[in-house]
């Protein structure tokens, strides 16, 4: 096939740390729609010991979230060691998907439920804030209708943090059911360059297959400077669990 | 009192007699109605009354099971909270189940297991048991539960408050439990597994606890058990396993179920009961003829088909399933049944099913039924492995498909959660629970 001179390395960071609520699913669903279109792949994984300029080396980036240790931890290390090749990578169009705890680490802050604030990364133009120790945790099944597709995406999201936007980012979607980036603007997630942040799991990209294909498509066009049109896969059954939820 | 335990048995009788409602919870919602401090006068009425708790996210009604079995072929009179009726109300059912109309409890232990969220919330009212048994903490419904860690805190924040002489039995494979445990100014016994039994290879994608819960660094395991079950240690600081447990590798145990999970529930309860009652030998006489608990590795017999079913409701807990039905199979295929649901007592969110393993079942099966209300999402999942699945959108109709399919005696392996796992066997044996 001639894609065999294709080749991608999807880059996971912190797979031991960030990986508490199944996300470890969008490396497996790149990973198979990367090899179903013939295409060679590697998975990097990059967490707390290893070398920041592995970095350099991944075509896709891709983080999850976790529980507030695990995020202690990494944040550490992001803050003193592989945030600032993190930040050169998106500014430079690296493709990458960042849910949930990742999502927000990319903004300014994080305003933890004591009033504590913790340093985000400032790449994305957006800080999150936790109403308070009784806050309502926002729980539950999550349809939106993103803007840069014509399908509905569905997830499920759990998070007390309430992120809010800021004027040099954009949202990612509009809230069709569920809360979304917060409880009042009805928007979800956050576009920026090539790199998307969402509070979606199921995880989002078996369940959403056209996100994965997009940011594999951004990656090929970036690394080998074409355009590139990916093959149709049969989706019937991502189709279906989707129904499920738009019906529900 | 009287009237309360009159009413609320009647009731209980009423709701087992008539099906209606659960006979394991509706007494002790009923009666906490009336009464809110019910269990703390109950107690004080029975003060020959031990109590032993049982905690963890997998295991507690298998352990709970396995202590009663133990308790009473030692010739003691034991009660427990069946059907894993593990919240305030099932405890209170218990109780009003095993009491006399006055309130008098002619037996000697109570064990119970006792829900994640709830157990706090329990040892407010009782505040001195024998022994608390810590089974293990793994990831489990997170969007009812919360976060792991935050469970765990809060446990060890109640068992602050409870009387100095009750006894903690602690697995102490698991770093996070043993870290906090080891504040506690109680008696404690650790308990873990013979290292011999460590042969996972590498950390699976379920673990919640691979950092060191002294100084945060990234740890080490020299051998895995299972999750993040292990013989750990840190780089950094002094913080590692301790050499001062029970894990019986000298006493040739005859474990009476499949599974390294098992042989932990079992260790948790050999070491109570060697420490409390002084016992140094004769074990296998104690654990012959267990039978194992509803759903938990149990057989059915249902059109001359044998359905084994092991109860898979989260991570950690599916991936055990595997890696024990890997070993009973060993080289040899069978049929597998999956069935996903997510009603309230499985938890809403399904997408944990991405942190287990399946591939590893793949070259162990003939065919894969998938059944549920989630049936597509667990179809998705096998396809990312490239597996062929059958997806029944009803269990009834996946079993009759199955049936056909299969030869008499033939073994098929049922792996469901929690709500189906009941359906299930609501439907091959007839009739409900127990």
């Amino acid at each position: 096939m001639k894609n065999k001179k294709y080749f991608l390395n999807i880059g996971w960071l912190y797979p031991d740390l960030m990986n508490t609520y199944g996300d470890r699913g969008n490396i497996i669903a790149l990973f198979y729609r990367i090899k179903k279109r013939g295409i060679k792949c590697n998975v990097l994984k990059i967490s707390v010991s290893d070398n920041p300029s592995l970095i350099n080396e991944a075509d896709i980036l891709f983080m999850g979230g976790a529980q507030d240790k695990q995020q202690e931890i990494v944040n550490k290390d992001l803050l003193e060691e592989k945030g600032k090749y993190l930040k050169d990578k998106i500014e430079d169009y690296t493709p990458g998907l960042y849910v949930c705890g990742a999502y927000q680490f990319l903004g300014k802050y994080y305003k933890a439920a004591d009033g504590k604030i913790i340093k985000g990364l400032g790449i994305f133009d957006l800080y999150t804030e936790s109403p308070g120790i009784n806050a309502k945790r926002l729980i539950g099944d999550i349809v939106t209708q993103p803007f840069l597709f014509k399908s509905f995406f569905v997830g499920f999201e759990n998070h007390t943090g309430r992120t809010y936007l800021g004027k040099n980012i954009n949202p990612f979607s509009k809230v069709i059911r569920g809360y979304g980036n917060n409880d009042k603007d009805k928007l979800e997630g956050a576009i920026y360059k090539n790199s998307i942040g969402t509070y979606l799991h199921g995880p989002i990209l078996p369940k959403n297959p056209e996100l994965a294909d997009y940011l594999i498509e951004k990656a090929l066009e970036k690394k080998y400077h074409k355009k590139i049109h990916l093959k149709k896969l049969d989706d019937s059954l991502e189709m279906k669990a989707k129904k499920f939820l738009l019906k529900k | 009192m009287f009237l309360y335990i009159f009413v609320a048995k009647i009731v209980g009788f009423l709701s087992e007699k008539f099906k209606i409602g659960s006979g394991s919870t509706w007494p002790g919602h009923l009666i906490l109605k009336f009464d809110n401090n019910f269990i703390e006068k109950i107690i004080k009425k029975n003060p020959h009354l031990k109590i032993i708790f049982v905690a963890g996210t997998n295991g507690k009604t298998t352990t709970v099971s396995l202590l009663s079995f133990i308790l009473k072929k030692l010739g003691y009179r034991v009660f427990y909270n069946q059907e894993g009726a593990n919240l305030v109300n099932g405890i209170v059912s218990a109780f009003i189940k095993n009491s006399d109309i006055f309130g008098n409890i002619k037996k000697d232990y109570a064990v119970f297991e006792t829900d994640e969220f709830s157990f706090p919330q329990i040892l407010k009212k009782i505040t001195n048991p024998q022994a608390i048994i810590i089974l293990n903490l793994f990831r489990d419904q997170l969007d009812r539960y919360g976060e792991v860690n935050t469970i765990g805190l809060r446990w060890f924040n109640a068992f602050k408050d409870i009387d100095k002489n009750t006894l903690f039995v602690v697995n102490a494979d698991d770093p996070f439990l043993y870290n906090e445990s080891k504040k506690l100014e109680n008696q404690k016994i650790f308990f873990g597994i013979d290292k011999k039994l460590m042969t996972k290879k590498s950390l699976s994608s379920d673990i919640d606890f691979s950092y060191c819960p002294n100084c945060q660094n990234i740890l080490t395991y020299k051998k895995i058990a299972y999750s993040h079950l292990g013989d750990f240690y840190c780089q950094k600081c002094d913080f590692k396993r301790t050499q001062q447990l029970e894990d019986f590798s000298q006493q040739k145990i005859k474990y009476q179920l499949y599974g390294i999970y098992n042989i932990y529930n079992t260790n948790a309860v050999l070491s109570l009961i060697k420490n409390i009652f002084h016992k140094k030998k004769g074990f296998n006489l104690l654990l012959k003829n267990f039978q194992p608990a509803f759903g938990r590795q149990e057989q059915i017999i249902y059109k001359n088909r044998k359905f084994f079913i092991l109860l898979s409701k989260n991570p950690s807990g599916f991936n055990q399933s595997i890696q024990t039905i890997k070993d009973i199979l060993k080289n040899k295929k069978a049929n597998f049944l999956i069935i996903l649901n997510n009603r309230i007592p499985d938890g809403l969110d399904i997408s944990w099913i991405w942190d287990v393993d399946f591939q590893l079942i793949l070259k162990n099966s003939k065919n894969i039924y998938i059944s549920g209300d989630r049936a597509y999402d667990m179809g998705l999942r096998f396809k990312y492995e490239e597996a062929k699945t059958k997806i029944f959108t009803d269990f009834k109709q996946a079993i009759n498909e199955i049936v056909k399919k299969t030869k008499e005696r033939e073994k098929i392996f049922v792996l469901p959660t929690y709500s189906a796992m009941l359906e299930l066997r609501k439907f091959l044996i007839g009739r409900k629970l127990l």
